[in-house]
């Protein structure tokens, strides 16, 4: 009986002291940091994309903590995100509009002309930077995949004969393919949106017709289709005015290059979310 | 005046098969006007120089046809007199793109009235003779490109004690400093005194590789028995890349350039024998840069020469003249280690293009590069005494700071190394990755700094 | 004083407790990812090793010893042990978060690292006085931080070598620590204990 107390005494005893330790310890070593910010980190995704233009997670969550940053700058969290960071932070509503990525570029190794074989490093910028890159058009998708590797959720995919193609549906609009491309051909558009104009060339119609098969030659077409001025004219090339509706699919079977084409929507949807008091 | 053999011997570098011989001997021929030039805006280090000329104007011979923008810029001037065609947007040696001007010629080759020779260049300003140089144009002409005024005007605080004129043309191939150093000798001498007078009268040495044993004859012959004590002549050692600034200041002077540093921080100059013949040329004939030695050779080749073209004409009108012998599966302008390989035929000679290569199929190889062996073969051949292996590692990966700490920057992108490996990596091309974006990394961190 | 020098260099070299007694394999694979983490688990071990054995064996001295208490040796041990570590992981969590982050769960699992129970319990087998058995403590660490940092220094550099697919990651790793262990033996001899 006595070996027991003696036992249980010295370990008690023991863990008192340790115990106490570690308080006098904690007090000593207290962070004074905002217990907010790790709340906030919790709800937001943790994969540091940087798509909200902060470092990572928790250095937005520390933004969001010092009400330096608005709570809609994850595209990657999307609505439930936006959700839970307005009922955190106590904000009545808030909007945002999911994006996507998308390359604007038609332009695979079966429609474009070569001017050489380029035999080096099979990164975009590393070809680019070679004699202009290969494409005879100095403004086409390279297709090295370059935005694919950086791509977080493989939404990225290099079709055959090297071209890059975004998935909208696995896209989750951070903009890190946006910065990778050397030729910055890809550009992020609402993910409801579906007829694009996918070329980024401004040369004129002959230089185009000799360099791709699928180029905008700038034949205007389509501008005068489309209804109140949703494409518009950037010197030889037609874009897309994605602030303005476009419904008409004429200028899909209009386009003698048959460059405008129709990308099913992302199932996303845009977000904007109410919370009531 | 003496000639000495090179006192030291900078490490590493490689010796490839030279193919001199194809061109060594032919003389230097100036090839008559051909019907269009197209003289680039952006021939040198710095931002391109601003057309000051439009679409119909009538040019005279060394006219300003394009202004320098800023300090480390360059005049850019018609070669011959005749009438802008236009100004457009065309492809560089470097494959970038950038405003030309396009001349056709008249026939009449009349020289600009602003020319104004000196007959007196020794009691003329050191300060003159350097902005003679600025106004014409004249750019670092062994590749480089850059200013030559801007590289004549050291801070105070960096007394240059050593001129080095730079003859040892160590890519292979190339032949054009060659023949300009047999035939213009005393011009080139001339030219390397009046630098010498600029820098305030520092040890003045003419570097040339032992290929080219007659070239060292006439610039000893040029230069006199005389008994200049603070002049001389190299004998290098033929190497490659012993003809690249650091390695040609410590071959000479055994002295190294600090990382990240410009050879004034060690009191040495280094200018290329074309260059010096230009500033001659500026300083003594009042003349701009309009024209340089392009040498046209590679076994594509049929009739390899050392051709004396005006800036602006274009590689085709080159090859009309040479012709080829087969057919051609690569161009590069400049030598094989460091030229760029070119992707059209219409650009037109830069005062930067040494060479035009054209080169069969059975002198191209095109590789499946493999991982690192770890074999240290780049190690070794390093004239830099960096890690090539380690450093294309890195960059592979992505880790430009780790890149950046192995001293990436200081790579002059030779070629030795990739030269050199049997797992046939891009080695250079890695380099000049990992160069940009180490650069664009210091650019970001010093505006988010600012801002 | 010649002894305490041996004493350093067998526990550091000679049978080095990671390469030689294989004890303490968890950080040593899971921290070894690269070298500024390693280091850093580095020193947090040398701090819980050597603080530990002191107090540990200041305990068995006095408490265990003279109490009949020798069965609750590996309890009061671990007691120990786990305070020290926590002690290091607010040290950590304070001065560099960063670091805290990239250590992940391997800070708090000190606490079970074999190594540092060892440690306290041959100090009290080999009869060591307190000055050296904390000395030997300081060199076991030591020698696990030099292994560590000699480790992650050679994984750094053979994951940016491209090894064949099917060796990535863990396979190379033990193969490495296999060859790295090898190596080590060259030691044996050098210093009788």
């Amino acid at each position: 009986m006595d070996t027991i107390l003696v036992a249980v005494a010295a370990l008690s005893g023991t863990s008192l002291i340790c115990g106490l330790t570690l308080v006098i310890a904690d007090r000593f070593f207290a962070l004074h940091e905002d217990a907010r910010i790790e709340q906030i980190t919790a709800l937001l995704p943790g994969i540091n994309c940087g798509g909200c233009g902060y470092a990572g997670c928790s250095d937005y969550a520390k933004a969001i903590a010092s009400a330096d940053a608005p709570l809609n700058l994850c595209a990657p969290g999307g609505i439930a995100v936006l959700q839970a960071l307005c009922r955190f932070m106590g904000v009545e509503s808030a909007e945002q509009e999911h994006r996507v990525a998308i390359v604007l570029c038609g332009g695979d190794d079966t429609k474009t002309v070569h001017r050489f074989r380029y035999n080096g490093v099979a990164d975009c910028a590393a070809a680019a930077s070679v004699a202009g890159g290969d494409k005879l058009c100095r403004y086409g998708c390279l297709g090295y995949g370059s935005c694919a590797r950086v791509c977080p959720v493989n939404a990225i995919e290099i079709i055959p004969h090297r071209l890059a193609v975004v998935h909208p549906d696995l896209c989750i609009g951070c903009g890190r393919c946006v910065r990778a491309c050397p030729r910055g051909i890809i550009k992020m558009i609402p993910a409801i949106r579906t007829i694009h104009v996918l070329c980024s060339s401004k040369d004129k119609g002959p230089v185009v017709k000799q360099a791709c098969q699928v180029g905008c030659i700038g034949c205007t077409l389509c501008t005068k289709l489309a209804e109140n001025e949703a494409i518009k004219m950037d010197g030889a090339l037609a874009v897309v005015d994605y602030s303005k509706p476009l419904e008409n699919e004429a200028v899909i079977e209009k386009c003698p290059s048959h460059c405008i084409v129709r990308i099913p929507a992302s199932r996303h949807e845009n977000h904007s979310c109410t919370l009531s008091a | 005046m003496k000639t000495i053999r090179a006192p030291y011997q900078p490490r590493g570098g490689v010796h490839p098969r030279y193919h001199k011989e194809l061109s060594a001997s032919a003389p230097i021929f100036r090839l008559p006007l051909l019907p269009l030039l197209r003289v680039s805006m952006s021939q040198h280090l710095g931002p391109p120089a601003r057309p000051v000329v439009k679409k119909g104007d009538t040019v005279t011979r060394g006219q300003i046809i394009g202004e320098a923008t800023g300090y480390v810029s360059a005049h850019v001037h018609a070669p011959t007199s005749g009438r802008v065609r236009g100004i457009v947007d065309a492809l560089t040696p470097t494959g970038a793109y950038a405003p030309a001007v396009e001349i056709e010629p008249d026939g009449q080759d009349t020289w600009a009235s602003t020319i104004q020779p000196c007959s007196h260049w020794e009691d003329l300003d050191p300060r003159e003779l350097v902005r003679r140089v600025a106004e014409a144009g004249i750019v670092g002409m062994g590749g480089a490109g850059f200013p030559t005024h801007v590289k004549l005007s050291p801070p105070a605080e960096k007394p240059i004690r050593t001129l080095i004129i730079n003859g040892a043309e160590c890519e292979p191939y190339l032949t054009a400093d060659h023949r300009l150093m047999v035939e213009r000798a005393a011009d080139i001498c001339t030219g390397a005194r009046i630098i010498r007078r600029i820098l305030g009268g520092p040890r003045l040495w003419f570097a040339v590789e032992d290929n080219k044993p007659d070239a060292i004859a006439a610039l000893e012959q040029a230069l006199g028995a005389g008994g200049n004590e603070d002049v001389g002549i190299v004998r290098l050692k033929t190497k490659y890349p012993q003809g690249a600034e650091k390695q040609l200041i410590f071959a000479v002077c055994g002295l190294e350039v600090p990382t990240g540093g410009l050879p004034m921080d060690v009191g040495c100059l280094v200018e290329n024998v074309a260059t010096t013949l230009a500033v001659w040329d500026a300083v003594v004939n009042g003349r701009p840069l309009v024209e340089r030695v392009v040498t046209v050779t590679g076994s594509a080749v049929a009739r390899p020469a050392n051709l004396l073209v005006r800036v602006g004409t274009t590689y085709a009108d080159l090859l009309l003249h040479c012709g080829t012998n087969g057919p051609v599966a690569k161009i590069i302008a400049g030598g094989p280690m460091m030229g760029l390989a070119q992707p059209a035929l219409e650009i037109g000679i830069a005062k930067t293009t040494s060479g035009l290569l054209l080169l069969p199929p059975d002198f191209v190889s095109v590789f499946t590069s493999v991982p690192c062996i770890g074999c240290g073969r780049c190690v070794g051949a390093c004239p830099m005494r960096l890690l090539p292996s380690e450093l294309s590692k890195l960059l592979e990966a992505e880790d430009y700071d780790g890149a950046e700490a192995n001293h990436v920057m200081d790579c002059i992108e030779c070629g030795c190394c990739a030269y050199m490996c049997p797992a046939h990596r891009p080695l250079v091309q890695h380099m000049k990755q990992g160069k940009a974006r180490v650069i664009a990394k210091r650019a970001a961190k010093a505006s988010r700094k600012t801002s | 004083m010649r002894s305490y020098l041996l004493l350093i260099i067998s526990a550091v070299l000679v049978n080095n407790f990671v390469l030689t007694r294989y004890l303490g394999i968890c950080p040593f694979l899971g921290v070894s990812k690269n070298i500024s983490t390693a280091f850093g688990m580095g020193l947090a071990v040398i701090f819980v090793i050597t603080s530990a054995s002191a107090v540990t064996w200041l305990l068995q001295t006095f408490v265990l010893n003279p109490l009949h208490l020798g069965y609750m040796q590996t309890i009061v041990f671990i007691l120990v042990i786990a305070t020290f570590v926590q002690f290091v992981e607010f040290a950590v969590k304070k001065t560099s978060p960063a670091l805290y982050k990239a250590m992940g769960i391997f800070l708090p699992l000190i606490t079970t690292n074999c190594c540092v129970l060892a440690v306290a319990v041959l100090n009290i087998q080999m009869r060591h006085t307190l000055l050296q058995s904390v000395t030997f403590g300081f060199g076991a660490s030591a020698g696990f931080a030099l292994a560590l940092l000699i480790f992650a220094g050679m994984r750094e550099k053979i994951d940016r070598a491209a090894p064949p697919l099917a060796f990535r990651g863990t396979a190379i790793a033990l193969v490495t620590a296999g060859l790295l262990g090898l190596a080590f033996m060259g030691f044996s001899g050098l210093v009788k204990m």
